[in-house]
Parts: structure tokens; C-alpha cells; sequence
């Protein structure tokens, strides 16, 4: 049986431990989002070069999330987010991940065996947001705390947000190393000899 | 009376801003299908949450998704429809205009291939794929904005002389390689045959066919009911929370070809955004969804 957990937000090392695959989570608290390649870069050149990040990530919840910010009176305003695949980051993220201590990284679409293999060192998730789901996320945000590097295009900035019942996302990679997204793919590999019979079969009998 | 650039201008604009805020009612109808038969509990939730958040754009005049795509359009014309100005052009300002003027802005989805800066106009965008109604005194035109959530998963394969055990299996070879990132329940559009461009048009449009209603060619009715339930028993299920629900419909359509038969594959996610009307010669909209 699944647990639904409501989570303030920074998450600690033994929060993250005790999340399993298919629990649900929603959270309260600081997140940091950015659905940019370029941003990614950003973030491993300024690793390399030991520079500080505008938004520091130590410990964070980092999500690939799209969210359209502009400048208004007072400051940015976000006005709606919304995941994107996370599989495109997996060359950056068991970097980030181990560097940062970040606590759950998540978008959609998940993240490889590399990635889930830096998690459970680390102790950190991946949470599963649900795509198409702009107003339901959106709802969640209470306060743009910080938006950085608004050079770049809206869902490229680097964003710091407080929210207020976030979710529920699900525990699709834990920090014991169980990744739902390689296990849905095993099992259907495993399926499909006998999807295919079944397939000629059917089409035999047509 | 004639279609005129004003009017085409203002429809290419009204047909985006439907199709991000909601989703067409046959998807509404199978998702609701889909929830009720889901076995997965966790496969449940995910179909009742999007069914609520398709809602919840609906009912508050918002976006489904922040990905709002780049712009893509089927425009049929009617052989004896009558034309009042540049209508290619109109939806090129049609487009325009939407991005300077809808609220809240939309995201800069429109790339660059070349050198990956992105911004809202490019070359050859909006993208339209252009038909002829033949006797028909109206524009048909369907939005259909693609974002790279489902449009990355899109795959064509050319095949020498194959048998339709070699196709089902370079489809299920797709959904494998998709597995669980294009957002799925999807629909499923797949081109047999023709030529390469033609084939990849017919998998597109053949996902813009409202589920429910099969191909008219039995052998093409009996594949799509096999694929969806072969589909279905791959297990990803929504969004990869397993269950039995990965697939809302497979659409097949073909054409006649050369030995050489190409296979394309191609995948909407699950708010299946398209919304379509007919422009009369008289000015008068008739929206179809």
C-alpha cells in the first residue's frame, strides 16, 4: 500500500529515506525550478568554476518545471507552471545531485539509473508531477521568492518559489535505488513476447 | 461574399487560444471511460487529477499545459469556396497577433534548429499542412499546437514488401521507446505506405481523428482494436503509474505506395490538443471542436 505524506519543505535526510516508489507526496515550502538546457550548463559551469549559484541549491527540491514569470510591480510575478521531461537533464544530474545535496529533484518522465544511483547515495527523490496539469500545480504557489538569470527565456530562469500543498506527486525513483520508470520498462519487455504472440494471433484469426 | 484575410486571421488566433484551455469531449469522454475501468489505483488517481485539471482550465479560462506547443494548423479549402486576400498570410498574423495579445503570454516554444534560440515566429511557422476539399464552398481548419512532450516520440521507418506482423511490430517497437514520457493515456497515429512525407502526414492526421470512430477498412478497424489492447498490455499506464490504461485510441490510415513501404509513428499526450471549425463564404463560423 502506497502513503500519502504531507512534507515541509527542506526535506531532511531522513524524510527522503523513508519514502518509498508509489508513495504520494505534497509538500509546503521552498522549491527551485527551471525547465532549461541552457540553465543546466549555467549550473554545471558555475560547479566547475566554483562560483556561487544566485539561487543557492544546497539541499533543495530542484524541479524541471516550465513557468512563465515577468517583471511587474514589486517584482516578478509566476504566473503558471507546469512539468517537462526530466530524461533530457540525465547527463547533468548525478552531478548536481551529489554536489548540491539536493533532497528530490522531479518534472515528468523520470531519470536514469545514473541519476537513481546518486540518489541513494545521497539521499534524494525523484518526484512525478503530473503533465497537463498547469492550474493544479499553478494553485500551489504562495510567494515568488527570487527569480534568477532573467536573461534567458521564461522557462529557462532559474526560479524560487514558495508553495503551499504541492501535489500530490509521486515517489517514482526512491532513495533506495528502486527507479518505476526502469521497472515499468523491464516489465514490459518481459510482456511483450507474449504481446506479440497474442498480436499474430489475433491477426490470424482476423 | 468571399473568406476574407481578416477572417482567417482571426480564426488561426481563436483556434489556439481554444485548443490550450480545453480539451476536445470525445478525450474528456475517454478519459472518464478509462477511469472507470482503471484496475491500478495509483493509474486512477492520475486519470482523476486529469480530468480535474482539464476542468480547472476549462471552467477558468486557462492553459491544461504551459507547454503551449508551436503552432500547427491543417487547413482544407473548399474547391468552390471564394477568397478575399492572403489567407497563408493571415494565419502567419493570426499567430501574431495571439502571441502580442493573449493573457497570460505564452511560453517562447518556437526553435531555432540551428543555433537553439527560441522566441514565438521562425521559418516555415506556423506550421500548415495545406488539402483540398473537393466541391466543398468552405475553409476547413483544425490547430493542433505540438510541444515536445509527445512530438519527440515520433518515429518513421521505410520497409521493403512488409507483411502486417512487421508493422504491429515497429509500432510496439515506438511505444517501447516512448515507454512513459509523452504524457500518457496517448493517441496513437499510425501512416502505412505512400511516400515518406505522405506517410508521416497520414499518422498526423490520423491522430487528429476523434476516438471512437475506427478506420472504415476492416483489416485497418481490427489492427487499431489489436494495437490499442497490445499497447494497453505494455503496463506504463498514466503519466508511468503502471496500470492499464497507456493508450486512449491507435488510429491507422494508409495509402497505396511502391514496394518500399514507409511506417510512421506518432503519439498526442493525453489533453490530445485540437480544435477545428469551418469558415463560410458568408463570414459564418461554424465551430466542429
Amino acid at each position: 500500500m502506497s502513503a500519502h505524506h504531507r512534507l515541509e519543505l527542506p526535506l531532511s535526510e531522513a524524510d527522503v529515506r523513508g519514502l518509498a516508489v508509489g508513495d504520494l507526496v505534497t509538500l509546503d515550502g521552498e522549491i527551485v525550478l527551471t525547465a532549461g538546457l541552457p540553465t543546466h550548463e549555467r549550473i554545471r559551469e558555475h560547479m566547475e568554476q566554483g562560483r556561487a549559484l544566485p539561487i543557492d541549491l544546497k539541499g533543495a527540491a530542484f524541479f524541471h518545471l516550465g513557468s512563465m514569470s515577468r517583471d511587474a510591480a514589486g517584482g516578478f510575478e509566476v504566473l503558471y507552471m507546469n512539468p517537462t521531461t526530466s530524461t533530457r537533464f540525465n547527463p547533468f544530474m548525478p552531478d548536481f545531485i551529489r554536489r548540491f545535496g539536493l533532497r528530490a529533484v522531479g518534472g515528468k518522465g523520470g531519470l536514469d539509473d545514473a541519476c537513481a544511483k546518486a540518489m541513494a547515495e545521497m539521499g534524494c527523490v525523484y518526484l512525478s508531477f503530473l503533465g497537463g496539469g498547469a492550474q493544479l500545480h499553478t494553485g500551489a504557489i504562495r510567494e515568488v521568492v527570487e527569480v534568477a538569470w532573467n536573461d534567458l527565456v521564461a522557462h529557462y530562469r532559474l526560479v524560487k518559489l514558495r508553495v503551499e500543498g504541492l501535489g500530490p506527486l509521486t515517489v517514482a525513483i526512491d532513495a533506495h535505488g528502486n527507479n518505476a520508470y526502469e521497472q515499468l520498462k523491464q516489465t514490459a519487455a518481459e510482456r511483450m513476447p507474449g504481446i506479440l504472440a497474442e498480436l499474430d494471433r489475433e491477426r490470424g484469426g482476423a | 461574399m468571399a473568406i476574407t484575410y481578416e477572417a482567417v486571421k482571426a480564426l488561426s488566433a481563436d483556434l489556439y487560444v481554444w485548443s490550450l484551455k480545453k480539451i476536445p469531449e470525445d478525450t474528456k469522454a475517454a478519459l472518464a471511460e478509462a477511469e472507470a475501468a482503471e484496475s491500478n489505483p495509483s493509474a486512477r488517481e492520475t486519470l482523476t487529477m486529469m480530468r480535474r485539471s482539464a476542468e480547472l482550465a476549462e471552467t477558468t479560462d486557462s492553459y491544461v499545459c504551459s507547454d503551449s506547443g508551436v503552432p500547427v494548423y491543417v487547413v482544407k479549402l473548399g474547391t468552390a469556396a471564394r477568397l478575399d486576400g492572403d489567407i497563408k498570410q493571415a494565419i502567419v498574423d493570426g499567430f501574431e497577433h495571439l502571441v502580442a495579445t493573449i493573457e497570460p503570454p505564452i511560453l517562447a516554444h518556437v526553435t531555432n534548429p540551428l543555433t537553439l534560440e527560441r522566441g514565438h515566429a521562425g521559418k516555415d511557422m506556423p506550421l500548415i499542412t495545406w488539402d483540398l476539399i473537393g466541391g466543398a464552398d468552405y475553409l476547413d481548419m483544425t490547430c493542433a499546437p505540438k510541444a515536445l512532450g509527445s512530438g519527440r516520440w515520433a518515429a518513421l521507418e521505410i520497409f521493403s514488401f512488409p507483411g502486417l506482423d512487421v508493422i504491429e511490430r515497429y509500432v510496439m517497437d515506438c511505444v517501447m521507446k516512448a515507454g512513459s514520457q509523452h504524457c500518457p493515456p496517448v493517441v496513437i497515429g499510425v501512416g502505412i505506405g505512400g511516400s515518406f512525407d505522405h506517410c508521416a502526414k497520414l499518422a498526423k492526421l490520423a491522430t487528429l481523428r476523434p476516438i471512437g470512430e475506427p478506420n472504415p477498412e476492416p483489416v485497418l478497424a481490427d489492427m487499431e482494436a489489436r494495437l490499442r489492447k497490445a499497447v494497453n498490455a505494455t503496463g506504463f499506464g498514466p503519466m508511468g503509474t503502471g496500470g492499464d490504461t497507456t493508450a486512449l485510441a491507435v488510429h491507422v490510415d494508409y495509402a497505396a505506395g511502391h514496394g518500399f513501404t514507409p511506417v510512421a509513428v506518432c503519439f498526442n499526450c493525453w489533453i490530445n490538443r485540437r480544435t477545428r471549425a469551418r469558415l463560410y463564404d458568408d463570414g459564418r463560423v461554424e465551430r466542429i471542436e
